[in-house]
C-alpha cells in the first residue's frame, strides 16, 4: 500500500472538509470511505445552514472551507432566518437538492489533486510511539500515514432502531463499522454511546398541497459563501402542515413497541431534537405540533417530513402520519429511525482536535458527541487545518470564543462534559453581538488566507471591504448633518426634528433611523456595498454593548493567554479543591481562562493555580507564555 | 507582571470591623490612586508618596454631601505591601461611614477584594518569598472555606432561596427572549416587549426590595453602637443599668461619676448593641471632666444612635440647650432619640414642648423605676431599622459582596429596560439580561448558558 501524510476515515461532511484541507495545504491525503457514491450523503435533514449552523457555514467560508459553496451550488429553497432580529442573529439556510449536492461534493472531492479516495472501512490504527503509523482496514490492508483523522459519524458500531426491531448498521441501508472503537479502548480511550434518529421520507405525490401551508424561498436567494455572486438555480417551496389529537393518539398506542419507552435503546439523544413521540409524551398538553414538508430536489421524489421524527413501528409511523393534513394518502419511502453510536467524550481532545492520547490521531464531527452537519464540517475543517499545520512544521490555528462559533464549539466540547449530541445554538456564544453571520469574512479571511486555504483574490476582497468600512466609518465621525438634510425625514420616520446641526452619529443613534435610507439624502458620502453600510450601522447603533463586549474580550483574551504548564499534577496542590483537582487533572486545560470555565473549578481555585504558577516560575521550571495562534 | 487578575483595582477593609476609633481601607491595583483621587477631589503623585495627606470625602465629584474627614495615604509601585500602587484610606470607624467610602471607591471602577486577594497579589509582585507560597495558597483557601461556611449559612437559609427566585424570573424571561431567537422557526409563541418590560420591572422592584434590606442586614452582622448623652446627674448610667437589665455603671448623685465612658453589651429585639456611657456633657472648668467631653463628642462620631437624656422636672437650661445645639449639628448623620428621664418625679412641661419643638422622636422615662424602657427600646430600634424594609422581606442581605452583586444584577435590569423602550433588537436585551443573571450566579455559583438552554429544554417543545 502507499504511504500518504493524511487518512481521513469518512465521506460525510467532516471527512470532506478534512481531506481538502489537507491536500489543499500540499499533503498527500486519501479518504478512506465505505462507497465512493455516498460522499456527502445527507443522511438526515436535506438543509445547511439554519440559526447558528449558519453562522458556522459562514465560518467555514471565511477560513476556506467547501461547504458553503456546495450548498450555493446545490440550494433550492434559501431563507435568511431571523430577518425580523437584529442583525447579530440573521443566519442564512437553504434546502439542498439532496442527490445534488452529494453529487456537487464528490465533484470537488475526486477532483483535487493530492487527494485519492479509497473504498474501505477503517477498523484500527497502528500506534508507535505514542504517534499514529497507519490506518488498518478491514480487508487487512495497511495505509502507512502521518496523521490519521477519524470522522466516523454513526457508524461506530452503529445500531439502527424500528420499533423492537434493530440491527447493525451505520446509516439507513448501510453496514456499520466494528472494531476500531474496541481498538481505540484498548489504547485508553474512553468511550460513550449517544443516540439520534430521523423521521420518515414520503413520495412527493402521495402529499395532497391543497391541505398545507406554502412557505415561499427568499427572492432572491442569499448566498451562503463570500465567494458566490448569485444563485441562479430555480427555487423550490416548503410546506408546513401540523399533527392532531388523532396522531398523538396513535403515537401514544405505539409507545409499548417503542425502543426509547421500552428501555431498549439506553443512549442520550438531544432534548433540542426530540422525537415526535417525545414531545407528544413530555409536552402532553400542546394540542398540535408543526410538521415542515421539504422536498429534497428536483428529479428525486422524497420529501422529508422535518418534525416527525421517530423510531416508532412501521405500522404505527404510517398510521400516525396518514392523520396529519396534507399526508393523509402518503407513501412511505423511507422510515424514519433511530441509530446508537459510539462517541469519544471530547475532554479527551487538545484544541486541535488532536487526542492527547495519541499523536497524529484526530476525531471530528459525530465521533466527538456533536450533531449536524455544519458543526461537523466544522470540526473536519479545524482538524484537516491542523494536521496539516503540525506536519508542515507550523503553529497550529486556534479559535478562541470572541472570534467565532467554531471557537465556541470546540472550546465547549473540551471542556464541557457532554451528556447528549451537542448542537450549537446562538445563545452559547457569550460574545454574540460580535459574531455576526455577515462579518465573518472580517473576523477570520485574515486567518483563512494565512493558513494557505483562502485564495488572494478572496482576501483582497475582504481588505477591500475593511477599507471601505474605515472610509465611512471616518466620514461619518466628522461629518454634522443639517437640519434641511434630515428634518423632511424625521417627519416620514416619526423621529424629532433637529433645530441645528448635529453630528451624523448622533442621528444616526436614534433607533429609527437606518443608515442606508439616510446616506441616500447625503450626497457626500463615500459609496460602499449594502454590507459594509450595515456592519457600520451596527457599530454606531450599538457601540455601547460592543465596547462593554470588547472589554470583556479583552480580559477574557488576557486569561486565556496565560497558560498552564502541560505536566502540572494537579493532585499535588492540596489547597485546591478537591473538585477542582478532580475536573484539572481530567482535562488538562491549556490556559487560566479555560481552567476557569471548567463547572467546579471556583474562584478560590483560579488564585491557588495563580499561586503555584508564580512558584513554578520562579523554581526555573518554564511556563510557557506565548500564545498559540497562526 | 501582566496578568489578569491584577488589571482589576480592588478594596477593602483592612482592619478589624465594629472595634476601635479608626477604620483603614486599602485599594491596591493600577487605579487606585486615581479612584481616590477623585473620591477627594485631589491628585495623588509622586510627591505625595508615603505622606499622611488629609483629605475630605464626599458624596459625588464635588460639593456633595461630607462623607468623612479622613487621612490618605498613597503607595507606589513597588513600594507597597501588595507590590501594586496602593492607596490606605484611615476614616472613622464608623459602619456607615465604612461602607458609603467602599461603595464610593467602587462606584469609581474599583471591585470588592477576593478573601485573600491582598497577600495573593504580594506574592505574584514577589513581595513574599516563596517559603510563604504554600502558607500563601492555605490563607486562600481558609478564607475562602470561611466565607463559604458563611455562604453556606445563607444557602440553607431564606436568602439564598429568594435570589434563586429572583433568579429564575430573569432565567424565565431570558429563555422566552432566547427561544425568539434560537428557535425562531418553531411553533412558540413569542414574548412581546411589553409584557417582557413588565417582568423586567417586577424583577428590578424585587431586587431593589432586597437591597433595602442592607442597612439593617448590616446591623444584624456588626450591630449597632449606642451612645448615651446628656448633662451630669441626668441618670445616663441608671438608663444604661435599666436598658441592660443589671447594675453594671456606677450610679451615684454626685455629677461628674462617669468620668470616661463605659461600654457594655446589650441586645435589642435581636440586633447586638454596643452601648457607650459617656461623661455628662456641660460647660466644665473642670480639665479631667473636660476630656471626659471631648471623648464623648468623638465616640458621637462613631454612633448609629444616640440618645440625650434631659430631667423631667425641670425647664431646659443653658446646659440642655449647648446639647440641644449639638444635636442639631450632629442630627444628618446619627440618629437621636430625647429621653426625659425621671418622670417619676415630675414633668415640666416647658421642657417637654422645647423637645418635641425640634421634631426629633421623645421618650418620657424613669429609669430608676424602670419605666417607659419598653417603649424606649421600640422607639430606639425604629430609629436604627427601616421597618418599611423588612416588611414584606422576610431575607436580608447582610454581606457588602452580595449587595454589590445584587446592584450590579438591578443595574443591569435598568439597562435592559431602556434597550427595550427604545425598541433595541432582542439580543442587544438579552446581553443585559444576561449581564443580571451572571451578577446573581455570582452569588448562587451558577453559569449562564447552559442554564438558559436546559430552562428552554425543560419548559419548551423545541426541536423538529
Amino acid at each position: 500500500m502507499d504511504r500518504y501524510d493524511v487518512v481521513v476515515a469518512g465521506g460525510g461532511h467532516a471527512g470532506i472538509e478534512a481531506a481538502l484541507a489537507t491536500a489543499r495545504l500540499g499533503l498527500r491525503t486519501a479518504l478512506v470511505t465505505l462507497k465512493k457514491e455516498t460522499i456527502g450523503k445527507m443522511s438526515c435533514n436535506p438543509a445547511i445552514g439554519g440559526l447558528a449552523k449558519g453562522h458556522l457555514v459562514r465560518e467555514i467560508d471565511a477560513l476556506g472551507g467547501e461547504m458553503a459553496k456546495i450548498i450555493d451550488a446545490t440550494g433550492i429553497h434559501f431563507k435568511m432566518l431571523n430577518r425580523s432580529k437584529g442583525p447579530a442573529v440573521w443566519s442564512p439556510r437553504a434546502q439542498a437538492d439532496r442527490l445534488a449536492y452529494m453529487r456537487e461534493a464528490q465533484r470537488r472531492v475526486f477532483a483535487q489533486p493530492n487527494l485519492e479516495v479509497l473504498e474501505g472501512s477503517v477498523s484500527g490504527l497502528d500506534v508507535e510511539h505514542n504517534r499514529v503509523a497507519a490506518a488498518l482496514l478491514e480487508d487487512g490492508s495497511r495505509i502507512p500515514c502521518r496523521a490519521l483523522i477519524l470522522t466516523c459519524g454513526t457508524f461506530l458500531n452503529g445500531r439502527i432502531h424500528i420499533g423492537l426491531k434493530n440491527f447493525q448498521s451505520g446509516r439507513a441501508g448501510e453496514q456499520a463499522v466494528t472494531g476500531l472503537t474496541e481498538r481505540l479502548v484498548a489504547l485508553g480511550f474512553q468511550t460513550g454511546r449517544l443516540k439520534t434518529g430521523t423521521p420518515p421520507r414520503v413520495h412527493i405525490d402521495s402529499i395532497d398541497f391543497s391541505k398545507v401551508d406554502e412557505q415561499v424561498p427568499d427572492n432572491p436567494p442569499t448566498p451562503f459563501s463570500f465567494q458566490t455572486e448569485a444563485i441562479d438555480r430555480p427555487q423550490l417551496s416548503c410546506y408546513i402542515t401540523y399533527t392532531n389529537d388523532r396522531t398523538h393518539e396513535l403515537l401514544r398506542s405505539g409507545l409499548d413497541r417503542s425502543p426509547m419507552y421500552t428501555g431498549v435503546i439506553k443512549a442520550v439523544g438531544p432534548r433540542y431534537c426530540p422525537s415526535i413521540e417525545d414531545k407528544v409524551v413530555r409536552f402532553a398538553d400542546k394540542e398540535r405540533h408543526q410538521i415542515f414538508l421539504e422536498p429534497e430536489g428536483f428529479d428525486n421524489p422524497e420529501v422529508y417530513v422535518n418534525g416527525f421524527s421517530t423510531s416508532l413501528p412501521e405500522d404505527v409511523q404510517e398510521r400516525a402520519l396518514r392523520t396529519v393534513p396534507g399526508l393523509e394518502q402518503a407513501r412511505i419511502l423511507r422510515l424514519g429511525y433511530a441509530v446508537e453510536y459510539d462517541f469519544f467524550p471530547s475532554f479527551q481532545l487538545h484544541p486541535t482536535l488532536e487526542t492527547k492520547r495519541v499523536e497524529g490521531l484526530y476525531f471530528a464531527g459525530q465521533i466527538n458527541g456533536t450533531s449536524g452537519y455544519e458543526e461537523a464540517a466544522a470540526q473536519g475543517l479545524m482538524a484537516g487545518i491542523n494536521a496539516a499545520l503540525k506536519l508542515l512544521d507550523r503553529e497550529p490555528l486556534i479559535l478562541d470564543r470572541s472570534e467565532a462559533y467554531i471557537g465556541v464549539l470546540i472550546d465547549d466540547l473540551i471542556n464541557k462534559t457532554i451528556l447528549e449530541p451537542y448542537r450549537m445554538f446562538t445563545s452559547r456564544a457569550e460574545f454574540r453581538l460580535l459574531l455576526r453571520h455577515d462579518n465573518a469574512d472580517l473576523r477570520l479571511m485574515d486567518k483563512g488566507h494565512k493558513v494557505g486555504l483562502l485564495p488572494d483574490r478572496v482576501y483582497e476582497k475582504m481588505l477591500k471591504r475593511q477599507e471601505e468600512i474605515a472610509q465611512l466609518e471616518a466620514w461619518i465621525g466628522e461629518t454634522s448633518i443639517l437640519p434641511e438634510q434630515f428634518n423632511a425625514q424625521a417627519r416620514v420616520l416619526g423621529s424629532a426634528p433637529i433645530r441645528q446641526s448635529v453630528p451624523l452619529e448622533q442621528v444616526i443613534k436614534r433607533p429609527e433611523v437606518r443608515l442606508g435610507a439616510l446616506l441616500e439624502h447625503l450626497p457626500d458620502a463615500p459609496v460602499v456595498q449594502p454590507a459594509s453600510v450595515a456592519e457600520v450601522e451596527f457599530r454606531i447603533k450599538y457601540a455601547g454593548y460592543l465596547d462593554r463586549q470588547a472589554e470583556l474580550v479583552e480580559k477574557f483574551r488576557r486569561m486565556e493567554t496565560t497558560l498552564l504548564p502541560e505536566d502540572l499534577d494537579y493532585h499535588s496542590i492540596p489547597s485546591l479543591s478537591a473538585e477542582a483537582r478532580e475536573k484539572l487533572s481530567r482535562i488538562r486545560p491549556r490556559s487560566l481562562g479555560q481552567a476557569m470555565r471548567i463547572s467546579g473549578v471556583r474562584q478560590s481555585d483560579m488564585a491557588v493555580l495563580l499561586v503555584y504558577l508564580e512558584k513554578h516560575r520562579r523554581t526555573g521550571k518554564d511556563v510557557s507564555r506565548e500564545t498559540v495562534r497562526v | 507582571m501582566d496578568r489578569a487578575i491584577q488589571e482589576d483595582t480592588i478594596v477593602a477593609l483592612s482592619t478589624p470591623l465594629g472595634r476601635g476609633a479608626i477604620a483603614v481601607v486599602r485599594l491596591s491595583g493600577p487605579r487606585s490612586k486615581d479612584i481616590v483621587g477623585r473620591m477627594i477631589g485631589k491628585t495623588l503623585d509622586q510627591r505625595l508618596e508615603r505622606r499622611a495627606l488629609f483629605a475630605r470625602i464626599r458624596n459625588g465629584d464635588h460639593g456633595g454631601e461630607l462623607v468623612d474627614e479622613v487621612v490618605v495615604t498613597y503607595y507606589r509601585r513597588p513600594r507597597s505591601y501588595t507590590g501594586e500602587d496602593m492607596v490606605e484610606i484611615s476614616c472613622h470607624c464608623n459602619p456607615l461611614i465604612i461602607d458609603r467610602i467602599i461603595e464610593l471607591a467602587v462606584s469609581h471602577g474599583a471591585r470588592m477584594a477576593r478573601p485573600g486577594e491582598f497577600t495573593l497579589r504580594a506574592f505574584l509582585n514577589q513581595k513574599l518569598d516563596l517559603s510563604q507560597a504554600e502558607a500563601v495558597a492555605e490563607v486562600i483557601h481558609a478564607r475562602t472555606r470561611q466565607s463559604l461556611n458563611q455562604s453556606l449559612r445563607h444557602l440553607t437559609g431564606k436568602l439564598s432561596e429568594r435570589i434563586h427566585e429572583i433568579r429564575d424570573e430573569v432565567l424565565g424571561y431570558l429563555a422566552l427572549l432566547e427561544i425568539n431567537l434560537d428557535f425562531s422557526d418553531e411553533d412558540i409563541e413569542a414574548v412581546s416587549y411589553e409584557v417582557l418590560h413588565k417582568q423586567v420591572e417586577a424583577t428590578q422592584s424585587h431586587l431593589e426590595q432586597l437591597l433595602r434590606t442592607y442597612p439593617y442586614g448590616r446591623l444584624l452582622q456588626e450591630g449597632i453602637k449606642l451612645l448615651l448623652l446628656g448633662k451630669p446627674n441626668v441618670g445616663k448610667s441608671s438608663l444604661l443599668n435599666a436598658l441592660l437589665g443589671q447594675k453594671r455603671a456606677i450610679v451615684s448623685d454626685v455629677p461628674g461619676t462617669t468620668r470616661d465612658y463605659i461600654e457594655a453589651g446589650l441586645e435589642l429585639d435581636g440586633l447586638y448593641v454596643q452601648a457607650v456611657d459617656t461623661a455628662g456633657i456641660r460647660r466644665t472648668g473642670d480639665a479631667v471632666e473636660a476630656i471626659g467631653v471631648q471623648r464623648s463628642l468623638e465616640q458621637l462620631e462613631q454612633a448609629d444612635v444616640a440618645l440625650v437624656l434631659f430631667s423631667s422636672p425641670e425647664p431646659p437650661d443653658a446646659d440642655d440647650e449647648a446639647l440641644l445645639d449639638l444635636v442639631r449639628r450632629h442630627r444628618e448623620r446619627v440618629r437621636f432619640v430625647l429621653v426625659a428621664n425621671k418622670i417619676d418625679l415630675g414633668c415640666e412641661p416647658a421642657l417637654l414642648f422645647r423637645l418635641q419643638s425640634t421634631g426629633l422622636p421623645v421618650v418620657q422615662v424613669s429609669a430608676l423605676q424602670e419605666q417607659g424602657i419598653d417603649q424606649l427600646r421600640a422607639v430606639t430600634r425604629q430609629q436604627v431599622v427601616d421597618e418599611s424594609a423588612l416588611e414584606s422581606e422576610e431575607v436580608v442581605v447582610t454581606s457588602a459582596r452580595h449587595r454589590d452583586a445584587l446592584r450590579r444584577a438591578a443595574q443591569a435590569l435598568d439597562s435592559a429596560l431602556q434597550a427595550i423602550e427604545r425598541q433595541d433588537p432582542e439580543e442587544i436585551v438579552a446581553v443585559d439580561l444576561r449581564y443580571a443573571l451572571d451578577a446573581l450566579g455570582e452569588i448562587t455559583g451558577e453559569t449562564t448558558t447552559e442554564d438558559v438552554l436546559n430552562h428552554i429544554f425543560a419548559h419548551f417543545c423545541i426541536g423538529k
